[in-house]
């Protein structure tokens, strides 16, 4: 064997061996007898500074919504909806992609997005150093225990005082199958505490776009759409789960609107027909099999495949 | 409190794990199911070492305290554990240091003024100046060194002294300074079980007379294991017990201080050898790497000096002083704390990385011989209860094992290797027909008595060692071996692991069960 070739392997063994990461990746037997990683919080305030806020400004505009165009075709709707709202908001949506959260600030107009941060679970945004400041700089993220309860809730509890509204997924993790999961209870519970109005958004497509496992959007420029809807208020006396309902329901009109009109889509709504969107029941081939469908082109084809 | 030893079952989420080969180390996948043997982590070291130790001599076990048995107008003569102790060398201050000062310090106050120290080497190379300082401390350097502070001299006939012989006619001969006071104080470190114990004195400061009677093959054939010397298991302790009560019944009082260290044998920045590679961080992988690099690229003599220089942080987990048996106890206690990993049952083929360093190559060379030794010897003998491998098994090693040797420290192995080995690798027949010789060539014994060179029959017992696990193994196979090397000391050599187990396959079949007993740090494998 050549020592190019004996090289080249010993460099493919060594990257076995590497760990990017901080995720617990050891072997099974050693589960029981290795300590977790020790508990490590990344500074974010930074990213929400001025300068911090300028420089994502600049990212968004100029590196991620380019990329987004070139590699998508995405639209956006309702954004009208905001009109009239006071920040702070917790706009929250469906999880189907990586592509949300991009997708969710390079549509939000800027005076919107400079002043939203998003919660992103502390186990996967930030784990290592790179990786957390990627997002803390580029999605003004800060981390939240997944079912952390009132402690995972603190720093977006202080971030809401200080007059930033959120961007959170209800879901807590990226759907699976592109359909719509169930929404944990915790959004709804602090946007009651917070009395903070909540917007829907509906965002179709992206699962088709960019599954889970994948880290660059499909080729072909998918169609994805994003839709925001109404605002909705937490009403006087409404528990968590009642508005957890609600904020599904928004969702769930918002796909119902995309597919038909917003006319029938009301009108579904009124007589409480609305389709659900935890997807059809059966075998799991069959709800990863229909919620990879790809969404329907509006307008004229491309010239260019 | 340390996390105990542990035995990793490689599966598709093991990283490839560290394996020492001479010097150098490298990354090496296992396939799934291999069992990998982990010692426990390191224990606490002791915060007040200096308090530890007078605590020990003023509360001795069965014995009295120290300072009541130094008297004026007393022949004290201190023995210490020579430079095969511990590995890699102990960073400054050595632990015998700090007994040796406490011990002096007593000594002055108690008025004792005929005081020598020995290192006790036995067989062993002397010791150079600067090393003999590494390990007793500039003070006690500068008191005693050369006069009263000297290496052991097993072939000045004029100062050895023949004790007595036991029931089964081995004859006792010892240092005449040490047998004649009226207190030997014995300095020892443990690193392994097989050391200590009536093995400091009895064997220490004993002449080839004496020694012959452990160290050969029989004994070595009936030690199973000598890293387990519980009675009956382990001829070579057997032996020295026995040499132990002669010296005894002499009236030869002695009083032991042992000690145990912790498993902290990598220094920064090395250290990420000391730990389990899933649990390496970033820091650690890129130290990795930047190492790995460094010692493959760099010249072979830089290699060689960075590794000869690497000192231990060990931290000291025990001392004890007292009567040489009930210390010995307490010391295995601890050290077992520190090394023994449970074991399920015996697996075909059993894998170990050679590290750069054995007992015998302190600022030298790890010549064929001692890989010999380390392999099949040392290594080999981790196990308390029955061998990791199976009966006919296999043993993979790694190491280049390349046609080296010191000519200052080892030149008899080098005739052992060019003369010895090449008419037989027979341990028995090697022993009858070349030993005596050896033991009693004149130039041999020059060397050894003026230059730093091992005795003339030290090689022969690094060949006898590795005696038990010659005759236990089925197959032995050396990955990156020299060819011709391995070839002369009757070994196969293997180019890949992969290799090696295709090759093992004619002894163990074609889908072994395999033990990979990750060391250093030490770890002892109890076989249930």
């Amino acid at each position: 064997m050549g020592k190019g070739r004996a090289f080249i392997d010993e460099l493919r063994d060594l990257a076995d061996g590497w760990r990017w990461g901080r995720r617990p990746l050891m072997p099974r037997s050693a589960e029981g007898v290795t300590e977790p990683p020790e508990r490590w919080e990344f500074p974010t305030d930074w990213a929400r500074s001025d300068a911090g806020v300028a420089a994502r400004d600049a990212i968004l505009s100029g590196v991620m919504w380019p990329v987004v165009k070139n590699e998508t075709t995405p639209e956006v709707f309702g954004l009208d909806n905001l009109t009239g709202l006071r920040a702070p908001v917790m706009f929250i949506s469906n999880h189907s992609s990586h592509l949300d959260a991009t997708l969710i600030l390079t549509t939000l107009p800027p005076k919107w997005r400079n002043k939203t941060a998003t919660a992103a679970a502390k186990d996967y945004f930030f784990d290592v150093w790179w990786r957390s400041a990627f997002t803390a700089l580029v999605y003004a993220g800060f981390p939240i225990e997944r079912g952390g309860g009132e402690k995972a809730t603190a720093k977006a509890k202080e971030l809401i005082r200080d007059g930033w509204s959120l961007i959170v997924f209800p879901e807590g993790t990226r759907s699976p199958d592109g359909w719509v999961q169930r929404f944990r209870h915790g959004t709804a519970r602090l946007a009651i505490d917070m009395e903070m109005p909540v917007v829907p958004i509906a965002i179709l497509g992206a699962h088709a776009a960019m599954p889970k496992g994948r880290s660059w959007p499909r080729p072909g420029r998918p169609p994805i759409r994003v839709r925001y809807g109404q605002p909705l208020h937490p009403r006087e006396g409404e528990t968590h789960q009642e508005l957890s309902l609600r904020m599904q329901q928004a969702i769930a009109e918002l796909f119902d609107e995309d597919r038909t009109t917003w006319w029938q889509a009301r009108q579904r709504a009124a007589r409480d027909e609305t389709p659900k969107l935890s997807g059809p029941a059966g075998p799991g081939w069959l709800r990863t099999w229909e919620g990879s469908r790809p969404i329907r082109r509006r307008g004229k084809p491309p010239a260019w495949r | 409190m340390a996390r105990p030893g542990f035995v990793l079952e490689v599966d598709e989420r093991t990283p490839p794990l560290l394996i020492h080969q001479g010097e150098s180390f490298r990354l090496q996948k296992f396939p799934l199911g291999t069992r990998v043997i982990y010692p426990p982590d390191p224990l606490p070291g002791i915060r007040d070492r200096r308090a530890a130790v007078r605590h020990a001599l003023a509360n001795p076990h069965d014995a009295e305290p120290l300072a009541e048995l130094l008297t004026p107008g007393m022949k004290l003569t201190i023995a210490i554990d020579d430079i095969s102790l511990p590995l890699p060398p102990m960073r400054s201050p050595d632990i015998r240091q700090l007994i040796l000062e406490e011990v002096i310090e007593l000594a002055a106050r108690r008025g004792v003024e005929d005081v020598k120290l020995y290192m006790a080497n036995s067989l062993h190379r002397r010791m150079t100046g600067a090393e003999i300082k590494h390990a007793v401390g500039e003070r006690v350097h500068r008191s005693f060194y050369p006069k009263d502070l000297k290496n052991h001299d097993a072939e000045d006939r004029d100062n050895l002294l023949f004790i007595g012989t036991t029931e089964q006619g081995e004859e006792v001969e010892l240092n005449k300074r040490a047998a004649e006071s009226d207190l030997i104080v014995y300095v020892n470190i443990n690193i392994v079980a097989m050391d200590g114990g009536h093995k400091s004195v009895p064997v220490g400061l004993a002449s080839y007379r004496s020694v012959r009677h452990h160290h050969n093959v029989h004994t070595m054939m009936e030690s199973r294991s000598y890293m387990d010397p519980r009675e009956g298991r382990s001829a070579i302790h057997d032996s020295c017990a026995r040499m132990g009560k002669v010296v005894r019944d002499a009236g030869i009082k002695i009083f032991t201080i042992e000690t145990t260290l912790n498993s902290e044998t990598f220094p920064k920045p090395f250290d990420f050898m000391n730990k389990r590679e899933w649990e390496w961080s970033m820091k650690d992988q890129a130290t990795y790497l930047g190492a790995k690099k460094g010692n493959d690229l760099g010249p072979a003599k830089a290699r060689h000096q960075v590794w000869m220089r690497m000192q231990a942080p060990y931290g000291v987990t025990g001392i004890n002083a007292g009567e040489t048996e009930a210390v010995h106890a307490r010391t295995l206690a601890r050290l077992h704390e520190q090394q023994l990993v449970e074991v399920d049952g015996q697996t075909d083929v059993l894998v170990l990385g050679i590290p750069y360093l054995s007992p015998y190559n302190v600022n030298s060379v790890l010549n064929p011989i001692l890989v010999h030794c380390m392999g099949l010897g040392y290594l080999f003998n981790m196990y308390r209860n029955k061998p990791v491998v199976r009966p006919g098994g296999a043993l993979i090693m790694f190491h280049p094992v390349p046609w080296e040797f010191h000519q200052v420290h080892h030149p008899s192995y080098i005739d052992f290797y060019e003369e010895v080995l090449a008419e037989t690798t027979e341990p028995a027949a090697i022993e009858s027909k070349f030993e005596e010789r050896y033991a009693t060539d004149p130039w041999y014994i020059h060397l050894y008595r003026t230059s730093y060179a091992y005795h003339g029959v030290h090689p022969f017992y690094m060949w006898y060692w590795g005696a038990h696990g010659r005759d236990y193994l089925g197959d032995v196979i050396i990955v990156g071996g020299d060819p011709k090397t391995c070839a002369r000391m009757g070994y196969r050599p293997a180019s890949s692991f992969r290799d090696a187990l295709e090759m093992a396959g004619d002894t163990v079949g074609r889908s072994p069960s395999i033990s990979y007993l990750h060391v250093p740090p030490i770890a002892i494998a109890d076989v249930r």
